[in-house]
């Protein structure tokens, strides 16, 4: 029997945190809390990613390095659109806080059917 | 008697997954923003450090200078520059219906989850990745070279959201 | 004949021309002018292009003449006008005997109208409007009879409708006029549609029964392809004669479109009401031009009648009833214009008997003869019209011999030549009609001769016309009595005689500023009312000389057409005229001709002259009988029979008068029913399924919209609640499904595999 950390326990980690992104989103009506839980459920995925990236499954014959390589690239992207993301949706809080010195989201809701 | 899988690294990573969870409720529970960033940055700071148990130490330290340093400053200061003044203007009504089926539905899709993509792995122990496969010289070569398409398109990516964000945040002339 | 083939387009193009140069310089020119110069230059304009176009069409024929008959045939395209691969209509006229003849008409006899109404429409101040439209219907007419397709015979067959349109309702300000017009385009369109049905119904034909692909030239709606004989060209023949059905109902359909334009009795009821229009317009269109294109088009696509049998016996059946029933009609009319409307019904109805007998040429003929006489009646009633302060109603006439003697002879003449005196031409030509009709096996359905039958009532026919314009004469030209010395000044005696002013106007008082006050004085002296101190004046030259020419043709057209010729191998018991022999060429079977259907004399009689002998007896009958009764009755006043009150009326001629009431049943049926039939459909069908179909679509789209709106409620928190409800559905849902498939504890090498087994 190996020792160390199961993959599971990672995964396990990131699930939860992204549960707790999702109810987050749905249950605040602060935007910049509902951008706060975006942003832990995309930590969330990276961890997995990274988890994956260690103890993922390679198919045969594919190079380790590669695939291990593959995971860490994901999370390098996915942090630049994470970081462009927070920069224009802060910024259209501000515009809208601009506009209407209010930023509950439920007041937003011009855009119905 | 112990398990024979406990041992310092379970043990530092059980200890690092509490407060991510921990910190990571704190994030949604908190009513005041300010508090929320701040258990948010904590958050990022121990997912930093579960990468580094995960041997990627390239992203645990761009995890906190990018997330830790930049991103939740820039959250800060939105906080401050909205000026929300008295904590009544950030206090939520409940809406109970809302709470309710967000906990069914997110209890329900970490069932799903759980069940058929964590439980597998709950004894997958074997590393795959070689060693050192995160450090900075490894990642540097791929990324201009296999992934350098993306990458150049990540920083366009990442020009547009700079000029969004001042168009947006900038005051009329 | 090739050299100077390419006049032709100067003879169908130069009434074109002058028909722009009406329109667009007209007024200007006469305002320029002056009214008097402006409107000299105008009509010499106006009866050049008609003029030149008949002495080209007199040079090409004449050419045409010379020619060998195999060669008297030419086709002259211009550019191609459709094209595509199955089928190609060339913008193409054919130079023939047939076309030939009907250009010379139009032309011809149009040349005169308009010398005649240059004189007739002086006083109008819309005088080049009249004369565009004069010059376009001309245009129109030589486009349907020179064109070498069905297309291009549409083109003319439908300009001519309007233009006939635009001239019955020329002096569009009275209402009445307005309306017949209206009746007259669309009784038309009747007809029109019946054309159209029967053009596609032929198209269809030729498509399925694939001729339309086999041999080399795509151009299967000319005429020198479509009734062709030869197999090797893609012609109708085969087609028609695999089909007889459909061959009967094409030869129907078209039937109907020449019913339309030539006046046959379900549709002839737009005509009489067509005298609305000016006197001139009366002559071009019911003598030589648009009533004949029905016969025209009989003749054209005789290969069509010739191939059914059926049909060739209904058109014989109705040209003969036509031709009784509108005789018996003409017997009620007092507006002189009117009887000569029915009578050209009447002898329309004749030509179609000649042509459902298969004496296609017999009919021709009478449409050329026709085209004299009664152009020549109707510009002589327009003469005395003239001369009578426009006044139409014979009961005001009377006597008029001595005043316009001209116009009288001229009259005269037209009248023994339609009653059929020898040697003038109605005899010759409905003579070959009744000849052919009686002499022939033809258009036999069944057991009964039709054919031979409309011969009969056709005689009957000849010998009312006979009689009711010997009355029209008499009441007209003859008598001691000139009537209209008993009409009261108008502004002593209003109320005597209003009645007879008010219907019987050419175009009554000028209410509605249609003349000019500044008209020569002698011209506006004639514009008073009728009334005892009224002086008939015989017209001015530029009128009474093409009824002289008129009146000339009328007398010799005929002997001159119908002389004998000699044809080698020809018995002598077929009637070979001239005119067949132009024609119809004897013993040349080409593209225009069937084998010959034999005619004999019934009765084993000489048949000749069994045939001289009826013909003789019902026009001397007639016109004696005509002479004596008018000559003794009207020695002295009107009769009551004759006279004002309808009630003293003979009870029969008063319902012919109102033609026994088919006219208004047809109308008021139209009008009534068509009310009564829209009424419903608003009603039932556009309300009950259309209204509530389209309402109903939109009422389905607000629920469902309404539905749907409720999710959207513009509430971002409540769209992320619906994505997690739909992520942790759908990924609950293949989880599921994985499980059902009894999946083997999970490796986790396997799951992607598993994954993408999914």
């Amino acid at each position: 029997m190996e020792t160390g950390v199961p993959l599971g326990g990672y995964l396990a980690v990131g699930l939860m945190m992204f549960i707790v992104g999702v109810i987050g989103v749905v249950i605040r009506r602060n935007p910049i809390v509902i951008f706060m839980c975006i942003e832990l459920m995309l930590n969330a995925v990276n961890l997995t990613l990274l988890a994956f990236a260690k103890y993922g499954p390679v198919n045969q014959g594919a190079d380790p390095t590669q695939t291990a390589m593959a995971g860490q690239m994901m999370v390098i992207f996915v942090m630049a659109v994470a970081a462009a993301e927070v920069a224009v949706g802060l910024g259209i809080i501000m515009a809208i806080y601009r506009l209407r010195h209010n930023i509950d989201v439920d007041e937003m809701s011009v855009l119905r059917g | 008697m112990m398990p024979e899988w406990v041992d310092g690294r379970t043990i530092m990573f059980a200890m690092l997954a509490g407060l991510a969870g921990a910190t990571a409720i704190g994030v949604v529970a908190f009513g005041n923003a300010v508090r929320s960033a701040l258990c948010l940055v904590l958050n990022f700071f121990t997912l930093a450090l579960l990468y580094f148990t995960l041997d990627a130490e390239m992203l645990g330290v761009t995890q906190v200078i990018v997330y830790t340093g930049a991103i939740m400053v820039l959250f800060l200061f939105v906080i401050m520059l909205l000026n929300l003044g008295s904590p009544a203007a950030l206090e939520e009504k409940p809406d109970y219906i809302k709470k309710a089926l967000g906990f069914i539905f997110g209890g329900a899709l970490f069932g799903v989850v759980a069940s058929q993509v964590v439980l597998p792995f709950v004894e997958t122990r074997q590393a795959f990745a070689p060693e050192r496969y995160g450090a900075p010289q490894g990642m540097g070569k791929a990324l201009f070279t296999t992934y350098v398409w993306p990458f150049e398109m990540a920083s366009i990516l990442l020009v547009i959201g700079i000029v969004g964000s001042i168009l947006l945040a900038k005051r009329k002339v | 004949m090739e050299a100077t083939k390419n006049l032709i387009w100067l003879v169908l193009f130069l009434p074109l021309v002058g028909s722009l140069i009406q329109a667009l310089l007209g007024g200007r020119i006469v305002k320029q002018l002056g009214p008097q110069k402006g409107k000299w230059l105008m009509g010499l304009l106006a009866v050049a292009p008609i003029a030149i176009s008949f002495v080209i069409g007199a040079f090409i024929t004449l050419q045409l003449t010379n020619a060998e008959p195999a060669d008297r045939h030419t086709v002259v395209t211009l550019f191609n006008w459709i094209d595509f691969t199955s089928i190609r209509i060339p913008f193409e006229t054919v130079i023939d005997p047939l076309s030939m003849t009907m250009v010379l008409i139009i032309t011809g006899i149009g040349a005169l109208i308009h010398l005649y109404a240059t004189g007739y429409m002086a006083e109008e101040k819309e005088y080049t409007r009249f004369f565009t439209y004069l010059n376009l219907f001309v245009a129109a007419m030589l486009i349907l009879v020179l064109g070498n397709n069905l297309a291009m015979l549409f083109v003319g067959w439908e300009g001519v409708g309007v233009c006939s349109y635009l001239l019955i309702g020329f002096w569009y300000k009275d209402i009445a006029n307005a309306k017949a017009a209206n009746k007259a385009f669309i009784v038309n369109r009747i007809g029109d549609l019946g054309l159209t049905l029967g053009i596609f119904l032929l198209v269809t034909l030729m498509l399925t029964s694939k001729a339309g692909h086999v041999g080399s030239d795509n151009r299967w709606l000319s005429y020198d392809v479509l009734l062709s004989l030869d197999p090797s060209l893609t012609g109708a023949a085969q087609a028609l004669g695999n089909n007889p059905g459909v061959a009967f109902a094409i030869a129907m359909l078209f039937f109907v479109g020449a019913c339309g334009k030539s006046a046959q009795f379900p549709l002839y009821i737009w005509l009489p009401d067509a005298m609305a229009g000016p006197t001139p317009v009366s002559a071009l269109i019911h003598a030589a031009t648009m009533v004949t294109s029905g016969v025209f088009l009989l003749n054209r696509m005789n290969l069509l009648f010739q191939m059914s049998p059926a049909a060739s016996a209904i058109v014989a059946i109705v040209g003969a009833f036509t031709a009784v029933f509108a005789a018996l009609i003409a017997f009620g009319q007092m507006d002189i214009k009117k009887v000569l409307a029915y009578s050209t019904v009447s002898q329309l109805g004749l030509m179609f008997v000649g042509c459902g007998s298969g004496y296609f040429w017999a009919g021709m003929f009478h449409v050329t003869t026709h085209a004299f006489f009664k152009a020549l009646l109707f510009l002589g009633s327009g003469a005395v019209i003239h001369a009578m302060a426009h006044n139409q109603d014979m009961r005001n006439y009377g006597g008029l011999f001595k005043y316009i003697k001209i116009t009288s002879i001229c009259m005269i003449i037209g009248w023994l030549t339609i009653s059929g005196v020898w040697p003038m031409s109605g005899w010759f030509s409905k003579g070959a009609i009744i000849d052919g009709a009686i002499a022939q096996p033809y258009s036999v359905y069944g057991e009964a001769n039709l054919g031979q039958l409309a011969g009969y009532i056709g005689l009957v026919g000849a010998f009312l016309t006979a009689i009711y314009m010997t009355r029209m004469t008499y009441l007209t030209f003859f008598n001691k009595e000139e009537r209209w010395r008993l009409i009261e000044p108008h502004h002593q005696a209003h109320e005597t005689h209003e009645h007879a002013h008010h219907e019987a106007h050419d175009h009554g008082p000028d209410e509605h500023g249609f003349f000019l006050t500044e008209a020569p004085p002698e011209e506006h002296a004639h514009h008073h009312e009728l009334d005892r101190e009224h002086t008939p004046r015989e017209v001015p030259i530029s009128m009474w000389v093409p009824l002289v020419v008129l009146a000339a043709c009328s007398l010799f057209a005929g002997i001159i057409m119908n002389r004998a010729t000699e044809i080698p191998g020809v018995s002598e018991h077929q009637h070979v005229s001239a005119f067949q022999n132009w024609l119809y060429p004897q013993g040349l079977s080409q593209w225009t001709r069937l084998p010959e259907v034999p005619h004999e004399a019934p009765f084993g009689l000489s048949g000749h002259w069994f045939m001289v002998a009826i013909s003789v007896a019902a026009v001397a009958g007639g016109l004696l009988g005509g002479i004596l009764w008018y000559r003794q009755i009207h020695k002295n006043r009107l009769p009551v029979n004759e006279g004002w009150d309808t009630g003293g009326w003979n009870p029969w001629r008063r319902r012919a008068m109102n033609q026994f009431g088919y006219d208004s049943a047809m109308v008021s049926s139209a009008v009534e029913g068509g009310d009564q039939l829209a009424t419903a459909l608003w009603k039932k069908i556009d309300v009950g399924v259309i209204d509530r179909t389209v309402n109903g679509l939109g009422r389905f789209a607000g629920g469902i919209g309404k539905v749907f709106a409720f999710f959207q409620g513009g509430y971002v928190r409540g769209y992320a609640l619906m994505m997690l409800a739909g992520v942790a559905l759908l990924l609950g849902y293949i989880a599921f499904k994985m499980k059902e498939r009894e999946a083997p504890p999970m490796e986790h090498v396997e799951i992607s595999r598993r994954v993408a087994s999914l």
